[in-house]
């Protein structure tokens, strides 16, 4: 008999065997009363599951509001005039106003990585199946986020439905707050935006660990293979065809498409944004031309002969440049529909005859298919015609000197530039022949063509610049190590330590666009700075990309001079802006396999732990998008500091801690729940500086944490001392609240500071012995355990 | 020889275009008016960018030094103005406009929080966005003796050309070191 499922009753038995193989229902119920115990108390949080951690956060790091606008034109009672903080029509005021802002912009965010994902989802799920495994490399956690937020270990893609259910339904409910007449206080709004931030790093991890194991992505791969970036890399006489955006699906049927036609040496696939970075990981032989401050310079170079657009991050004016120099554009994605008609069901090459002739500009293509058979033999047709035509936006020799003589240096050019750029001079240098200025000014320019948009003379502003910059742009030849994924367990084992105890002195993850105020150059120099002082540097996106266009002397990229491991002094690209994930993720692994947290369902413990005692910080230089608001507010509330570029605080808010007041840096032992005054450790969790020069001291100073232990301290002590007398030209006026006893100090220069704490703030030093009697307000104790959370302190009842 | 002038009121609009804050928008400055109103300011802070360490500002900087009215040298211009002798804490933009918006904070001398800040040598919208927070949501008086007008102070000079900017800068040193505090 074999009794599968159910109730039996067996009556008068005599002398009868019964053989039980497993009680399975038994075991199963086991295993799940063993879950239930093990799990934290937050699986699959709503709106104000987190709600005590975010006022934890937002107490110690205050809320700064900075409003772009003073007017609220919500709803049809306004305008309304809200400058000094006064009340809008419905009762809402600045500060609530400008926090409502921002979290519509961080669930915007949020909502673009899980649509992506979502949309991916579908699409693997029917290519590859739901039961399709996951892997992503030597992980026995393999979904940190979706495990620490809802408690969930998904072993094949079909178990992430659930966990985009979730992500998707909290989204509903939290934009579903922004209407107008509801939430009125500032902190409530900035909560839901933390939520925001959360869900945006779970659906940016279905979204990469879905395509990393359905699309052979490298899995952990620290050797991950070099790719080719830059405008200067690409054959511009092979037919070139151009994919932009963030979503690589429709882009490996043009892949496969290539490589089984045998057109690899015939065509140049290239890349723009994030699926460059994803479509390197899927096949090599393709190229990145840069990041997005290049899509309006490389269009109107009139070098690409077809142009493919996906999702996110992409101009509104790309059908409009494109048409203009007759290169047909291919829409595959509902994001962007440009109104153009859909032709999913058409023939091919009735398709194809339309785009030749220029009778259609472009064409909106669901059908992965065709996508992969049109774009490339679409390149192969137009790339003669096009090249016989010459078509270009660049002005000849001739026509530049008429452009640059015409300009009257009236500045309208250069009020409208974001960057403020001094195009006027640069004009007047041009048109005298010194292209110098320009040169410069082009990795400045963002390529926004706002300057274009005022000049009363009708200057092609951008095209002058690019004209003036060839001799640049042809250099621009670099090398990305491609997107590895995850950190693997076993990196995390042997590094996880380390990072603890303060000995690899912190990650530092350099993520975001590229708005960046002073050219891309900067963070490659941060890169190469923090590198060499063996911080482990992460990056990913926009920002990955230009650390790979910047060589030393000797001709190497920073990702040919330096590994790719998850180790002090490695310099990792974990891939494109849905793998910021693995960022967070990275800390969730530390503190579950070194520390042995459980991360199931425990969102708090574990965030406080981040907080606490991991020295990662991230810098988003160039962040201009609503997805880098939410990636960096994810960070945020898993306890990451973020810093951003000057162009941050358009952003509306910062999140900034006032080290003066000893109110705000409380911290409790989980020992016995006694509280302690700690040095402002970090001291910021959101917020900007104005240069790179600024920032380096300031990421090394935001990797202190209260766990430190004292050789990790001073390690830390060591290189915020030496980044603020470097850049900033002396030693920096708070390096003394860090010190906990005379083991903190920098060995070279213990002598010197020992001599200044005594002199110059009153501290007592017993010189026999070199050692600090009196002055920190906190010693050294190793096994001090910090905690924000009253609730993981031993003895306390909450 | 006679101080030369300038109208530093002229091309009062936001240096970039789009940075129209709302009703409430910076009044036009000439610079011996800012100069007086700086000197009379009972807790006046001067707040310097980065493009504050460009040739020649320090020097006119100290005169801030000399009338007592302290100094903070904001993101990396503090080497700058060290080498020019000039009396500054650094501390970041961001993090003195929280700050300056705390009644808890004591200022860099532990006397008080700041009455008037005097904005000069920044990034122009990244000084614009972080004085618009000062401007919401505190007491304090933003003067801007910069080069571009901002709206989000209360008094600002209009777009200068850099020989305009200098002078006008002189101009208010002229009146620190006739008004002394
Ligand atoms: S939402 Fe409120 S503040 Fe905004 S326009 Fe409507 S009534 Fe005015
Ligand atoms: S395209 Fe370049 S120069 Fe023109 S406005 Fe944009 S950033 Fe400035
Ligand atoms: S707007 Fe045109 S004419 Fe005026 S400075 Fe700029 S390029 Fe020259």
């Amino acid at each position: 008999m074999v009794l599968k499922k159910g109730r039996f009753i067996i009556e008068d038995l005599e002398n009868v065997q019964i053989n039980i193989g497993n009680i399975t229902g038994a075991k199963v119920e086991e295993e799940e009363d063993k879950k239930e115990e093990a799990h934290g108390p937050t699986i699959a949080p709503g709106i104000h599951g987190l709600r005590d951690w975010d006022r934890r956060l937002l107490s110690r790091y205050e809320p700064v509001y900075s409003p772009i606008c003073d007017l609220c034109c919500y709803c049809t009672y306004g305008k309304c005039d809200l400058t000094g903080n006064k009340e809008g029509a419905c009762g809402i005021n600045m500060e609530a106003h400008q926090a409502r802002e921002a979290m519509v912009r961080t669930i915007t965010g949020a909502s673009a990585h899980a649509g992506h994902g979502r949309h991916l989802l579908h699409y693997l799920i029917e290519r590859f199946g739901a039961d399709h495994p996951i892997d992503v490399g030597p992980s026995n956690i393999k979904a940190p986020n979706t495990q620490t937020v809802l408690g969930i270990r998904p072993e094949t893609i079909g178990d992430f439905i659930p966990v985009l259910n979730y992500v998707e339904e909290q989204i509903t409910q939290l934009i579903a707050t922004a209407h107008a007449g509801q939430e009125g206080s500032a902190l409530d709004f900035d909560s839901k935006a933390l939520h925001a931030g959360m869900l945006d790093h779970v659906g940016m991890e279905v979204s990469d660990i879905i395509q990393i194991s359905c699309l052979g992505f490298p899995k952990s791969d620290e050797n991950a293979a070099f790719a080719d970036i830059g405008m200067g890399l690409i054959d511009s006489d092979k037919p070139v065809l151009l994919v932009i955006g963030h979503n690589v699906a429709a882009v490996t049927y043009i892949i496969d498409y290539v490589e089984e036609n045998d057109l690899v040496d015939k065509i140049e696939v290239v890349g723009l944004c994030c699926t460059a970075i994803d479509m390197t990981r899927y096949n090599i032989s393709a190229k990145i031309v840069g990041s997005m401050a290049k899509q309006l310079k490389y269009i109107r170079s009139g070098i690409p002969d077809v142009i493919v657009v996906d999702e996110q991050c992409i101009r509104g004016d790309v059908l409009k440049e494109a048409s203009k120099l007759h290169i047909p554009v291919i829409a595959t994605n509902d994001k962007i529909m440009y109104n153009l008609p859909d032709r999913s069901n058409d023939d091919i090459n009735s398709i194809m005859d339309d785009l030749v002739s220029g009778s259609q500009q472009g064409v909106l293509l669901f059908d992965f298919d065709k996508i992969g058979e049109l774009a490339p033999e679409l390149t192969l047709k137009m790339a003669p015609i096009r090249k016989e035509k010459g078509y270009t936006a660049l002005p000849d020799d001739e026509e530049f000197k008429r452009l640059t003589s015409s300009c009257t240096q009236c500045g309208a050019c250069v009020i409208n530039c974001p960057q403020g750029l001094d195009i006027d001079v640069a004009m007047t240098a041009a048109a005298g022949g010194d292209l110098t200025l320009f040169e410069i000014l082009h990795d400045k320019c963002i390529g926004c063509g706002r300057c274009e948009e005022d000049c009363p003379k009708g200057i092609p502003v951008l095209d002058v610049i690019e004209k003036a910059a060839q001799k640049v742009i042809r250099e621009e030849k670099g090398k990305v190590r491609i997107g590895r994924g995850q950190i693997g367990d076993p990196e995390i084992r042997e590094e996880g330590r380390n990072l603890v105890l303060g000995t690899t002195p912190g990650i530092v993850a350099i993520v975001g666009c590229p708005n960046y105020p002073d050219g891309s150059r900067d963070i490659y120099e941060i890169a190469e700075e923090m590198l060499k002082r063996s911080y482990i540097v992460v990056t990913s996106g926009c920002s990955a990309m230009d650390i790979g266009m910047f060589k030393d002397d000797d001709g190497k990229t920073l990702y040919e001079r330096f590994g790719g491991r998850f180790s002090k002094g490695n310099l990792l690209n974990v891939g494109s802006c849905v793998s910021n994930a693995h960022i967070t993720a990275t800390t969730i692994k530390v503190a579950s396999i070194f520390a042995g947290r459980n991360i199931d369902g425990n969102y708090e413990e574990i965030a406080d732990y981040v907080l606490c005692r991991i020295g990662a910080v991230g810098l988003a230089w160039g962040a201009f998008s609503q997805k880098a608001l939410s990636i960096g507010t994810g960070c945020n509330r898993m306890g990451i500091p973020v810093i951003l570029g000057p162009h941050g605080p358009k952003y509306r808010r910062a999140y900034i801690g006032n080290p003066y007041d000893p109110e705000k840096w409380n911290i409790l032992d989980a020992r016995d729940g006694s509280s302690h005054l700690m040095e402002p450790a970090p001291e910021h969790l959101l917020i900007s500086a104005e240069t790179k020069d600024e920032a380096l001291p300031m990421l090394a100073k935001l990797c202190f944490r209260p766990g430190d232990n004292s050789l990790g301290r001073m390690i830390k002590l060591t290189h915020y001392i030496e980044l603020s007398e470097k850049y900033l030209g002396e030693l920096p006026d708070d390096w003394h609240v860090y010190v906990r006893s005379e083991a903190d100090l920098p060995l070279a220069k213990k002598e010197m500071l020992l001599k200044i704490l005594e002199q110059e703030h009153g501290w007592e030093i017993n010189w026999k012995k070199k050692k600090i009697i009196k002055g920190p307000f906190r010693r050294p104790d190793v096994s001090f355990q910090p905690t924000n959370v009253p609730g993981l302190c031993k003895g306390v009842s909450v | 020889m006679a101080q030369k002038t300038v109208d530093t009121t002229k091309r009062a609009v936001p240096f970039d275009r789009a940075n129209v804050p709302g009703p409430k928008m910076a009044k036009p400055v000439k610079a011996e008016l800012a100069g007086k109103l700086i000197s009379k300011a009972k807790r006046p802070l001067l707040i310097v960018g980065t493009p504050g360490a460009d040739t020649g500002i320090p020097e006119i900087i100290k005169t801030f030094n000399s009338n007592n009215i302290p100094v903070a040298a904001t993101g990396s211009c503090l080497k700058a103005l060290k080498q020019a002798d000039v009396e500054a804490t650094y501390v970041n933009l961001h993090a003195l406009v929280s700050y300056l918006k705390d009644p808890k904070w004591k200022g860099f001398d532990g006397n008080g929080n700041y009455d008037t800040a005097i904005f000069v040598g920044h990034t122009y919208y990244y000084a614009s966005q972080l004085m618009s927070t000062l401007k919401n949501f505190t007491t304090i008086k933003v003067i801007s003796i910069d080069r571009h007008y901002h709206p989000n102070a209360q008094l600002s000079f209009g777009n200068l050309n850099d020989d305009d900017f200098r002078t006008a800068l002189k101009i208010v040193a002229a009146q620190l070191e006739q008004n002394p505090s």
